[in-house]
């Protein structure tokens, strides 16, 4: 049976973290059982280049030194790879076990607690008095969208990309050539906000139109990435969060309490109607248009026929 | 799988450094202290023996256990120096510090709570050095949800029931409960999953839903129940709900995106044709009304035919009201917005009671 993985990476490491001089890649080979297992050169080449990208994304630094008769030789100095001290207490200790439970994605949920066992291994408390109250609340950062790992990778590498996006009403995806700077979760959604090199203009996206693979692009950023990237406001006010104008509706006494919750004042009109005046931004029509019968737009006139728009459409069903 | 393969090399990197201190540890400590189970440990210490600075010459590292306690027999396999604590790697260090900062943000957390995870947030800035750098190029906010939180982690940690009054989008009306709440998680919205006495049933209730809440003097004796799994979707249909069919243009491919549902069938204009599974269809009356031009409810036919009378109905009194008024201007539609993302449903769509 060929040597588990994780145990050719697990001697590398050893071998790069125990010696105080480069080892060459023959020394490397023969020191390592499933290196020589490996058959030709070929093979075991490939095989050490991918389990050194391996480690390196582990947080090992190898370095790649060549003496003076040209040989080249790996090492993994002390004093590039040691944490430094770091001091948690017992309290810190517990609140960071708490975050890093929070992802629900693969990679980062195994880079989380990786992160806390190395923090465990240098000293992190373990043992929390359990009478101390702690909040009983679990957050958890969903993450549903296949485009998210890639995507996550290229904004840490600073690498272009090319993906297929479908805007809100296009009928067909198309190529978007984008620069991505940063990804941001707003209501188990994920957005990513980048330059969009067609249109010569920043742009957010928004993961779930992804279609199809996220792939990289060679080269660098050509336009510079803003210190302060906003994607949660922006996303905010097309959800319609951002109130910049004022309705005045009738709404059947009893119904459509979120519409009450949201409201500025309310007026009992006696008829078994009440009227409401509600701070309302991008989107209220589809929303006003769920109560039905319930709800009847007074102004601003604009918003009223929206609403009576939609409503014709679905009485023509 | 390789990812696996990757998260054991880095655990047991850990595990030779943690073991070194501690001759003789518990395995049940150990795997405590790493978050993992027992057995998990054991393949990593079935792994250990197999690994050294060479294979050669005895080398190995000569770990092992009586099933009991972990003993290294030759800790001088390893310098002090190679088996020192290993500094953060990029995704690690921005695993960690983009959840302390989101947990941070949750508005219901403890202020002790809090305070510990901002100190514990910059001192692992600090270690982590230019490592953390790309940390900021993800974030996460959590939603603020209302003023309830409070009570429900008061009476959590009491053990004490609650009576709330709720809303349910689906049926637009307020219900009263008394509930025994069992925990209270975030998973984009902030939930309280509870033991519901008006349904006999468990159900996970939405904060920003609660109108109302008040903590009752009756302790909260919830029946033993397994804690769902947050993992997977909050809304479960289930195979023998009736099936819906919608179908929806451009504009409302957003439904497959916040409905879970059988199947999505492309449709030539762009569109999709969604086959989706519910209790109770005629909660789907509020999706077919706001749907509009953008789509319409094809199956079952009844809920098809409610949408459209609501609609007629609503539409009356409209009429009856520009009877009075002689009429509102008429203005243009509703511009598309020319965002990149839809505008996605400002209420959200989550699981109601």
């Amino acid at each position: 049976m060929a040597i588990a993985k994780a145990e050719r990476l697990m001697n590398l490491a050893l071998c790069l973290l125990g010696t105080r001089r480069p080892l060459s890649k023959r020394e490397l080979r023969g020191s390592i059982e499933a290196y020589l297992e490996a058959g030709s050169d070929d093979s075991f080449n490939r095989m050490f280049e991918r389990d050194k990208d391996d480690l390196r994304e582990l947080g090992l630094v190898i370095e790649t030194v060549e003496n003076l008769d040209g040989d080249v030789g790996y090492l993994a100095r002390r004093d590039s790879n040691r944490l430094p001290p770091v001091t948690l207490d017992a309290e810190e200790a517990a609140a960071l076990g708490l975050a890093a439970k929070v992802w629900q994605q693969a990679r980062l949920a195994g880079a989380a607690s990786g992160a806390l066992q190395k923090l465990r291994a240098a000293g992190l408390p373990e043992e929390v008095d359990p009478y101390e109250p702690h909040s009983a609340l679990e957050p958890r950062i969903p993450v549903h969208e296949a485009a998210f790992e890639p995507l996550m990778l290229a904004c840490r590498d600073r690498r272009p990309v090319v993906f297929e996006y479908r805007k809100a009403n296009a009928a067909r995806p198309e190529a978007r050539h984008v620069e991505p700077w940063a990804l941001e979760c707003w209501r188990g959604h994920w957005y990513l906000a980048g330059w969009d090199r067609d249109r010569g203009a920043e742009r957010l996206f928004r993961l779930s139109r992804i279609t199809g693979k996220v792939r990289s692009r060679a080269g660098k950023f050509t336009a510079e990435v803003p210190d302060v990237v906003t994607v949660r406001e922006t996303v905010a006010s097309w959800a319609g969060e951002i109130a910049d104008r004022s309705a005045k509706l009738r709404l059947r006494a009893g119904a459509g309490y979120p519409l009450r919750a949201k409201a500025t004042s309310v007026r009992e009109l006696g008829d078994g109607w009440d009227e409401l005046e509600i701070p309302y931004g991008h989107g209220m029509d589809a929303w006003l248009v769920e109560f039905g019968p319930d709800v009847v737009v007074l102004e601003p006139a604009e918003l009223r026929a929206d609403v009576v728009d939609r409503l014709r459409a679905v009485a023509t069903g | 799988m390789a990812a696996n393969a990757i998260d054991q090399t880095r655990r047991m990197l850990s595990l030779v450094t943690y073991l070194r201190e501690r001759p003789g540890a518990r395995i049940a400590d150990v795997a405590r202290a790493f978050g993992i189970s027992e057995d998990e440990l054991i393949s990593d210490l079935d792994v250990l023996p197999l690994c050294g600075t060479s294979f050669r010459g005895g080398d190995l590292l000569d770990i092992d256990t009586d099933g009991e306690r972990i003993w290294w027999h030759n800790p001088a396999a390893l310098s002090a120096e190679a088996a020192a604590p290993l500094r953060l790697a990029a995704d690690e260090a921005t695993a960690l510090l983009v959840a302390a900062r989101a947990v941070a943000t949750l508005p219901g957390l403890r202020e002790g709570d809090r305070e510990a995870l901002l100190r514990a947030t910059a001192k692992l800035e600090a270690a982590a050095g230019e490592t953390a750098g790309a940390s900021d190029r993800l974030s996460v906010t959590f939603e603020s949800e209302g003023g309830v939180f409070a009570e429900v982690d008061r009476a959590i940690s009491e053990r004490r029931r609650l009576w709330v009054r709720y809303y349910s989008p689906a049926r637009d009306e307020l219900t009263e409960r008394e509930v025994d709440p069992i925990r209270l998680f975030a998973l984009g919205h902030t939930y309280m999953e509870a033991w519901c006495y008006r349904s006999e049933a468990r159900r996970t209730f939405r904060l920003d839903r609660v109108a109302e809440i008040r903590i009752l003097d009756e302790p909260a004796a919830p029946p033993e129940l397994e804690l769902r799994d947050l993992s997977e979707a909050l809304v479960q249909p289930s195979a023998d709900d009736p099936e819906v069919v919608v179908e929806v243009g451009p504009g409302g491919r957003w439904v497959a995106e916040y409905y879970p549902h059988d199947s999505a069938e492309e449709l030539p204009d762009g569109g999709l044709r969604i086959t989706l599974r519910t209790p109770d269809p005629a909660s789907l009356r509020r999706l077919a009304l706001r749907l509009g031009p953008d789509g319409r409810i094809t199956e079952p036919g009844d809920l098809a035919q409610s949408a459209r009378r609501a609609a007629v109905e609503a539409l009356a009194a409209y009429e009856a009201a520009d009877g009075e008024t002689h009429g509102a201007p008429h203005s243009a539609p509703h511009g598309e917005p020319h965002d990149e993302v839809h505008d996605a449903p400002g209420q959200g769509r989550g699981q109601g009671a």
